[in-house]
C-alpha cells in the first residue's frame, strides 16, 4: 500500500503540473498539442545545465533546485515557438502543436549529440543527472496508510504542490485568471471589454511550456536520472488526456492524474505481488488507460471544451 | 494604372498567383526550410551543397560515386518507395479524419494492431503468395476500420475526445500486444517477433533485374489508387462532400439533414482502413517483424506530412515523398559529409515548421501584391 502512494505520487505529481499549463493553454482558446515537445524541451535545457556544471563545478545540492527554474525557462522559450505559431502566424492549432513535438525530438537529439561529441568528447545521446534525494515529514508520515504521503517525497513534489496552489489560484481568483477564460470562451466579446486577446493566449502558451518543463525535468530525474530521447514517452499526450478528463478545470484533473498514478503504480504492485514473470508488466501496464478510457465512458457525457478552442482569433474578422 | 501592374515584380507574381498558391505556398516553406538547414550546416563548418545532395543520393533520387554488389541508384529509389508507401496510407489516413473534422493521432496505434493481426494470421500460416497477400491486405483494412470505428463510436455515443481515446487506445495495444510478442512470438535472437513468411510478405524482396537485385513494394500501387480514389471521393461523391460538410459546420449539416453520428463513424473508419493498410505495408512490407513496445513514429509524423500535402489526396503524395526521401538519406549523410544524421530530422521539422506557416505566408504575400498594386 505504501508504495502505491509513494510512487504513484511521484508520478502522477508531475503529470498534473503539465496538465495544469495544458489547461491555461487550452482555456485561453489555443489547443496545446506540444506538451510532450515542451517537456522535452524543458527536460533537454535543465539537463544541458546539469551537465555544464558538472563540467566547470563538482556537484552541488544546489543545481538540483535550480535546473527545475532553467527547465521552465526552456520550456517556456520554447512555448514561444507555438505561441508564435498559433497566434502570430495563425496556424492551425493542433497541427502546430504536432510540428512543435517533432521539432523538438529532433532539436534536442541532434543538440544533446552534438554537444556532448564537442563540449564533453564523448559519444552519448544523454545528460546525465544526479539522483535526487527524497525527503521523509517527521510526524506526518507516521500516521497510518496516509502517512505514506509524506515518505519518501522527491523535492519536485513539495515544488509542484506549492505551483499547484498558486497558479489555481491566478487561474480562478486572479484578474488574469478571468481574462483568461473570457478569451478560451468568447474571445470577441473579451476583446470588447478591452482585453488584449493576443497577449493573454500569449502568455498562456509560455505558462503552459513552463510548467511542462518543470515536469518533465521531474520525469527526467524520477524515471531514468538522465536526460536522453526516453524522455519522450508520451507524458505529454497523457497530460493532454488528464486535463480533457478533468473537463478542462484544475480540481477534476488532479484527480485524473491521482487515479492515473495509483492505477499505474498499482498495477506494478499487484505484479509483484502475485509474483508474475517480467513480460506480465506489459499487461499491468495498460490497466490504467483501460481503467481511464472506462471511466470516461461515465463521465464524459457532460464534457464540454472551452468554446472557443482552436479558433484562430483574428480582431479584424467578426 | 492596371498596365504597371501586370509589370510588378516577377517573383511576385509567380507567388500571388491564387490558382497556384496550393502548390507555390508549400515550395517557399521548403525553400525558406533549406535556406535555414543551410545556415545550421555552414555554422557546423560544413558545406550545404554537398550535404544536401549526399541526402538525395542516399535516398536514390541521384547516384552515389559506387554501390555494392546487385545495386544501383535504381535499387536505392526503389527502397525509398518501399518506405514511403505506409506514410502515403498513414497520411491519407489523417488527411480523411482532418476532412471530416476529426483528428486521428491514433494511425500508430491502428498500424501497429492491424500489423500485429496480420502477422500472426497470415504471416505465420503455411498460405501460398495467392492466398496471403490479398488476406494480409484485406486484414489490415478491416482491423484499421474496427478500431478507427470504435473511437468514432466512443466520440458519438459517449462524448469521448477522440484524441483521448486515440491516446489510450495507442498505450492499450502497444502494451497488449508487447506482451502477446514476448511471451509467444517471440525470437530469441533479435528480441521481436519471429520474421513472417516470404509469401505473406507485401514487398517482393530480391527480384532479379539485369545484373541487380531489387524490391518490389506491391502496395505502393494500391497507396496510389487509393489516393486517387479518395480525391475523387472527396470532390464528386456524396459521402465525401457530406464528411467534408460535416468537418466544416455540424449544426448547418445537421439542418441539412446529414446525419452526423454515421458521417462521423463512417469517415473514421475509413482513417482507421487507411491506417491498417498502413501497418500491414509497413510491419509485413517494408519490416518483417514487429519490434515489441514501440509505437513508431510513422503516425506521428503523417499528421504533419498530411499538412504539408494541404490534407488534399494528391498532395500528400508528394510530401510523403518529401519526407521520406529527407529522413532516409540521413544516414548516408552522414556518413559522407560527417555531421550528425540526426541534422536530417531536424530539416524535416524545419520544413513541417514552416509549412505550419503557410497561412502567414499566404497573407503576407496577398499583402505585398495589394501593397504594390495600390502603388
Amino acid at each position: 500500500m505504501e508504495t502505491i502512494i509513494i510512487d504513484g505520487l511521484s508520478y502522477a505529481l508531475p503529470l498534473f503540473i503539465i496538465a495544469i499549463g495544458g489547461i491555461y493553454s487550452e482555456r485561453s482558446g489555443i489547443i496545446n498539442l506540444a506538451l510532450e515537445g515542451l517537456l522535452g524541451f524543458g527536460a533537454f535545457t535543465g539537463g544541458l545545465f546539469v551537465a555544464l556544471l558538472g563540467k566547470y563545478f563538482t556537484h552541488a545540492g544546489w543545481p538540483i533546485y535550480l535546473s527545475f527554474l532553467v527547465a521552465a525557462i526552456g520550456g517556456g522559450i520554447f512555448a514561444l515557438l507555438h505561441a508564435l505559431l498559433t497566434i502570430k502566424f495563425k496556424a492551425n492549432q493542433v497541427i502546430s502543436g504536432v510540428v512543435v513535438n517533432i521539432v523538438s525530438v529532433a532539436l534536442t537529439g541532434f543538440l544533446t549529440s552534438q554537444i556532448n561529441a564537442s563540449v564533453f568528447d564523448q559519444p552519448s545521446n544523454r545528460f546525465l543527472l544526479s539522483v535526487l534525494p527524497r525527503y521523509t515529514i517527521p510526524v506526518l508520515s507516521d500516521i497510518p496508510v496516509i502517512g505514506a504521503i509524506f515518505k519518501n517525497v522527491y523535492p519536485f513534489s513539495f515544488m509542484i504542490v506549492v505551483l499547484f496552489i498558486i497558479f489555481w489560484y491566478i487561474f480562478r481568483h486572479s484578474r488574469y485568471g478571468m481574462h483568461l477564460r473570457a478569451c478560451g470562451d468568447n474571445p470577441q466579446a473579451a476583446d470588447a471589454a478591452g482585453i488584449n486577446v493576443y497577449r493573454t493566449r500569449f502568455w498562456a502558451v509560455v505558462i503552459s511550456g513552463a510548467l511542462a518543463g518543470i515536469g518533465g525535468m521531474s520525469f527526467a530525474y524520477s524515471i531514468s536520472t538522465n536526460f536522453s530521447p526516453a524522455v519522450y514517452m508520451g507524458a505529454g499526450y497523457l497530460a493532454i488526456a488528464a486535463l480533457i478528463f478533468g473537463n478542462w478545470n484544475i480540481m477534476p484533473t488532479l484527480f485524473a492524474c491521482l487515479i492515473f498514478g495509483f492505477a499505474r503504480s498499482g498495477a506494478y504492485q499487484l505484479m509483484r505481488e502475485l509474483a508474475l514473470p517480467s513480460s506480465f508488466s506489459d499487461l499491468a501496464m495498460t490497466i490504467p488507460y483501460v481503467l481511464t478510457l472506462l471511466l470516461l465512458i461515465f463521465f464524459s457525457k457532460t464534457n464540454k471544451a472551452p468554446r472557443a478552442l482552436g479558433e484562430i482569433y483574428d480582431k479584424s474578422k467578426r | 494604372m492596371p498596365d504597371s501592374n501586370r509589370r510588378g515584380n516577377p517573383l511576385l507574381r509567380f507567388f500571388g498567383n491564387q490558382r497556384w498558391q496550393f502548390i507555390t505556398i508549400p515550395l517557399v516553406a521548403i525553400l525558406m526550410s533549406l535556406i535555414t538547414a543551410s545556415i545550421i550546416v555552414l555554422i557546423l563548418g560544413k558545406n550545404p551543397l554537398t550535404t544536401f545532395q549526399s541526402l538525395l543520393q542516399g535516398s536514390g533520387f541521384i547516384p552515389k560515386p559506387n554501390y555494392a554488389n546487385f545495386k544501383n541508384v535504381f535499387t536505392d529509389f526503389v527502397d525509398t518507395v518501399d518506405a514511403v508507401t505506409p506514410m502515403i496510407f498513414a497520411s491519407l489516413a489523417v488527411a480523411v479524419a482532418f476532412h471530416a473534422g476529426l483528428f486521428n493521432i491514433g494511425v500508430s496505434g491502428q498500424m501497429l494492431l492491424s500489423g500485429f493481426v496480420a502477422t500472426i494470421v497470415v504471416g505465420y500460416s503455411p498460405l501460398p503468395a495467392v492466398l496471403a497477400k490479398p488476406l494480409v491486405i484485406i486484414i489490415g483494412i478491416i482491423v484499421g476500420a474496427l478500431v478507427g470505428g470504435l473511437i468514432g463510436f466512443l466520440k458519438y455515443r459517449f462524448n469521448i475526445n477522440e484524441v483521448v481515446a486515440a491516446i489510450m487506445l495507442n498505450y492499450i495495444i502497444q502494451y497488449t500486444i508487447s506482451f502477446f510478442i514476448n511471451t509467444r512470438y517471440v525470437d530469441p535472437v533479435s528480441r521481436q517477433s519471429r520474421v513472417i513468411s516470404s509469401a505473406s510478405r507485401l514487398t517482393l524482396l530480391n527480384v532479379p533485374y539485369g545484373d541487380i537485385r531489387m524490391r518490389i513494394p506491391i502496395a505502393f500501387v494500391i497507396a496510389i489508387l487509393l489516393a486517387i480514389f479518395l480525391w475523387f471521393f472527396f470532390a464528386k461523391m456524396k459521402p465525401g462532400f457530406e464528411m467534408k460538410m460535416v468537418g466544416l459546420n455540424q449544426v448547418a449539416s445537421r439542418y441539412a439533414g446529414v446525419r452526423i453520428g454515421k458521417t462521423l463513424i463512417m469517415a473514421m473508419m475509413i482513417s482507421g482502413a487507411l491506417a491498417g493498410l498502413a501497418g500491414v505495408s509497413y510491419y509485413l512490407g517494408f519490416f518483417s517483424s514487429i519490434q515489441p513496445n514501440v509505437l513508431t513514429s510513422v503516425g506521428f509524423d503523417a499528421i504533419a506530412v498530411s499538412l504539408l500535402g494541404n490534407s488534399h489526396p494528391i498532395g500528400v503524395i508528394f510530401s510523403s515523398w518529401l519526407i521520406t526521401a529527407l529522413s532516409r538519406g540521413g544516414t548516408y549523410m552522414s556518413s559522407m559529409v560527417g555531421i550528425r544524421y540526426e541534422i536530417a530530422a531536424l530539416i524535416v521539422g524545419l520544413i513541417l515548421l514552416f509549412s505550419a506557416m503557410s497561412q502567414f505566408i499566404r497573407q503576407r504575400i496577398n499583402a505585398l501584391i495589394s501593397r504594390s498594386d495600390r502603388r
